[in-house]
């Protein structure tokens, strides 16, 4: 059996893993070999142990130590028998920021716990801290080796089943906004934490409001250091919105390169694929998706060779045109039959669903405006628009 | 495939860049624009001098043997300072339908002209591989003893005046015909007033002109050079868009008015990121198109004709909002926004219009 590091060839890499699953993962069962029903912790455990929970991270930090392009071939085949638990050097965002971020002790004693369990809640947003989200007004305060924390917190995903929180505090309300916010990985399992569901415009319950009553959160699992939350949660919020410009939000299988596309599929079945306005319009809609893509592998290509690019953050965005503007061209091509919904009408309940679910993208991580502030200012250096609340200690700021 | 290595090509890149902006400002922009030629010959020349004129020509023939990645980077260039030269139309459009085309030794001579900046060809006519096609010519090609002679009138020749040989294509009931005719008194190039001041833009007349007739053209010969060409136009356009974005981000930091730079209002950083994924887009459709021709792949259809259409529709956004963007100051005549929104209104129905490419791109599509 070929060894995995850098120098294996993807070939290997794809043959050790296959072999691996073989092995381990019950295809048809969906769960360990020789189970008979699947045991999250139990299979995450086995994956970690493996190496393949993060493998392009370095070895002394549970990973394999593997470029990019090879962890790909780690998550395909995984993918492809429908195994959970690899790629979470991509999208357990909590695990990322601790890795990134965190402390050595932090790192060693929360990383196995982490990437071993649910995938991170997190805990940022408030009724009065949306796109200004420095404003946030959760309160921490010392107490012997922990914080008490007390606050609401909204449109938190996987609240219910979230072993931890990603949190954001305010811990000194007597200095401007951005220097008084502290990151903790926040226990979820305890007193003091009531989640309630959300009911959402898609029908869908994923996000939830977080009511915590004096809960407690160890010192020790601050994220970076006290008072310098904001710098740590950028962190966070870059790989959220990393996530997010690769249409992650989207129903699986919708950008699927290999089948064909679902406005064609639509403007078939509906009998207005020879339209030449529609075919314009499905024309433009396929080429945006398309060139986000371009644009994503071009970021890609720069990111290996200078370690940084500037077109990552376009990604969102430009998926907010994507999937606004395909659930609108879905829509028309349904005409009357667009009206109606529910189990009975798959067509229309899905295109309904995809048309409510795009604001997922282009307000969730921060709205599409946010990202142009954001874009505006970091990517093309213009200035920034005088903040009222700049220099003005947190307790004195107004808010409505 | 391209016989240039990633290192020689940023080098030529390099170079190339850092020769225009010191020699390609707005003064010689302008000055090539009043003159009979209608671009600065010296710097053609140079061009030559680096080896650009042969980027895709065989090194058989004093050429470079690039590809259509290295023509692309040559034309991004071009189009960032706008510099009207007859490279798409000589070097890449008109090379290739030689190369492709023509026999020796008449060929080997008219390449390594080319390559050596001594000869350049327009392009008219119908056919695929014409970039502005005139449905209206009366041109005729008939053969006289062992030679053909051209007779008739053709429009929207680019660059004619000062051309040394004039490529035309007769497209007739589907089947491609192309003459090779040279400037000569049998030839009368009249010029046309153009909205785009750096566009040349020509009626010939044709009276017992001698023509050369273009050999064994097959559809897909022709529909590879009508792909170099699109894509390279699609590289330049995107090289413009990405210059006029530059030079008004550079106005938003600088302009202040109310107290405070132009560019720290949201309205106008809205505008400005939306436009900077135009950019992009336009950047990664140029380079996907010019990489899947180098690479024979497949897709090079369908990735040229996103590039037609997204370069142009980005080129003309960008540029169009540049002005927008600036006020007053980009309604004058001396500024240079209006110099690339007209390049960006000239290039729109350059090999087909973005619908006929965007309908185009949906077949490849559903071919692939």
């Amino acid at each position: 059996m070929a060894i995995l590091d850098r120098s294996a060839s993807p070939e290997d890499i794809n043959s050790v893993v296959e072999a691996w699953l073989d092995q381990h993962w019950d295809s048809e069962k969906r769960c360990a070999k020789g189970e008979d029903s699947y045991d999250e912790k139990a299979w995450l455990t086995k994956v970690f142990e493996a190496g393949f929970c993060v493998p392009s991270w370095p070895t002394e930090y549970y990973g394999l130590g593997l470029s990019q392009k090879q962890s790909g071939i780690i998550e395909k085949a995984f993918a492809k028998r429908k195994a959970q638990g690899s790629a979470r050097d991509r999208f357990h965002l909590g695990a990322i920021t601790v890795f990134k971020v965190g402390s050595e002790e932090l790192k060693r004693a929360m990383l196995p716990v982490m990437l071993t369990g649910p995938i991170c809640c997190l805990l940022y947003s408030e009724p009065n801290a949306g796109s200004d989200l420095a404003g946030v007004r959760t309160k921490a305060i010392p107490d012997g080796d922990d914080f008490i924390i007390t606050g609401q917190k909204i449109w938190t995903s996987n609240a219910q089943e979230a072993e931890y929180g990603m949190l954001l505090t305010r811990t000194d309300w007597d200095v401007p906004k951005h220097r008084g916010i502290t990151f903790f990985l926040f226990p979820m399992k305890q007193d003091g934490v009531e989640v309630k569901p959300i009911n959402q415009i898609t029908g869908e319950s994923e996000f939830n409001e977080v009511f915590i009553t004096e809960a407690r959160v160890p010192a020790s699992h601050i994220i970076g250091n006290l008072n310098e939350g904001w710098t740590s949660f950028q962190t966070a919020i870059a790989y959220e919105r990393l996530i997010m410009g690769q249409g992650i939000t989207e129903r699986r299988g919708k950008s699927k390169a290999d089948s064909e596309p679902q406005l064609i599929t639509l403007a078939r079945k509906y009998e207005k694929y020879d339209d030449p306005t529609v075919r314009q319009k499905i024309a433009q809609a396929l080429a945006y998706r398309e060139l986000n893509g371009l644009n994503m592998q071009r970021a890609k290509q720069e990111i290996m060779t200078n370690g940084s690019s500037s077109l990552m953050s376009l990604g969102k965005l430009a998926m907010s045109r994507v999937q606004h503007g395909e659930a609108a061209i879905a829509t028309d091509l349904l005409g009357n039959a667009a009206l109606l919904d529910g189990d009975d009408y798959p067509d229309a309940a899905n295109i309904n669903f995809d048309a409510a679910k795009a604001y997922m993208n282009s307000i969730g991580g921060g709205t599409d405006q946010i990202q142009k502030n954001i874009i505006a200012e970091r990517v093309l250096n213009l200035p920034k628009e005088p903040d009222l609340d700049r220099d003005v200690a947190f307790r004195d700021v107004k808010s409505s | 495939m391209s016989q240039i290595s990633d290192e020689d090509r940023q080098a030529l890149r390099d170079g190339f860049s850092r020769y225009l902006e010191a020699e390609a400002d707005q003064e010689k922009l302008r000055a090539g624009i009043a003159s009979d030629r209608g671009y600065d010959n010296s710097i053609w020349q140079q061009m030559a001098e680096m080896g650009l004129l042969g980027i895709a020509i065989s090194e058989d023939f004093d050429g470079v043997g690039g590809g259509a990645t290295d023509v692309a980077l040559v034309m991004e260039e071009v189009g960032r300072k706008l510099v009207p030269v007859p490279f798409a139309s000589t070097c890449v459009v008109a090379a290739e339908m030689i190369a492709r085309f023509v026999p020796d030794p008449i060929k080997q001579d008219l390449l390594q002209k080319i390559a050596a900046g001594q000869l350049t060809v327009s392009i008219g006519g119908t056919g695929d591989f014409v970039s502005l096609s005139d449905d209206g010519h009366s041109l005729s090609a008939e053969l006289s003893g062992d030679s053909w002679v051209m007779n008739g009138q053709v429009s929207f020749v680019s660059h004619a005046g000062v051309a040394d040989y004039h490529l035309l294509g007769l497209k007739e009931d589907g089947v491609d015909s192309a003459y090779l005719v040279t400037a000569s008194d049998a030839v009368s190039a009249e010029r046309l007033s153009t909205n785009d001041p750096a566009q040349r833009l020509f009626t010939l007349n044709f009276s017992d002109a001698e023509a050369i007739k273009l050999e064994d053209m097959d559809a897909e010969g022709i529909n590879q050079v009508r792909m170099r060409g699109v894509a390279a136009v699609a590289a330049e356009q995107a090289g413009a868009t990405r210059a006029i974005f530059d030079i008004t981000m550079e106005y938003l930091r600088t302009r202040y008015q109310f107290g405070r730079p132009i560019g720290s209002f949201q309205a106008i950083k809205h505008m400005a990121a939306d436009l900077l994924v135009e950019v992009e887009s336009g950047t990664s459709a140029a380079l996907a198109a010019a990489k899947a021709l180098d690479s024979g792949s497949s897709s090079a259809e369908k990735f040229v004709s996103l590039a037609a259409f997204t370069c142009k529709d980005a080129f003309r956004t960008v540029s169009a909002q540049a002005i927008q963007m600036h006020g007053g100051i980009a309604y004058t005549e001396e500024h240079i926004a209006h110099l690339y929104w007209r390049r960006a209104r000239a290039g729109l129905s350059l090999f087909g219009s973005s619908d006929e490419h965007r309908e185009h791109y949906l077949k490849s599509r559903e071919a692939a």
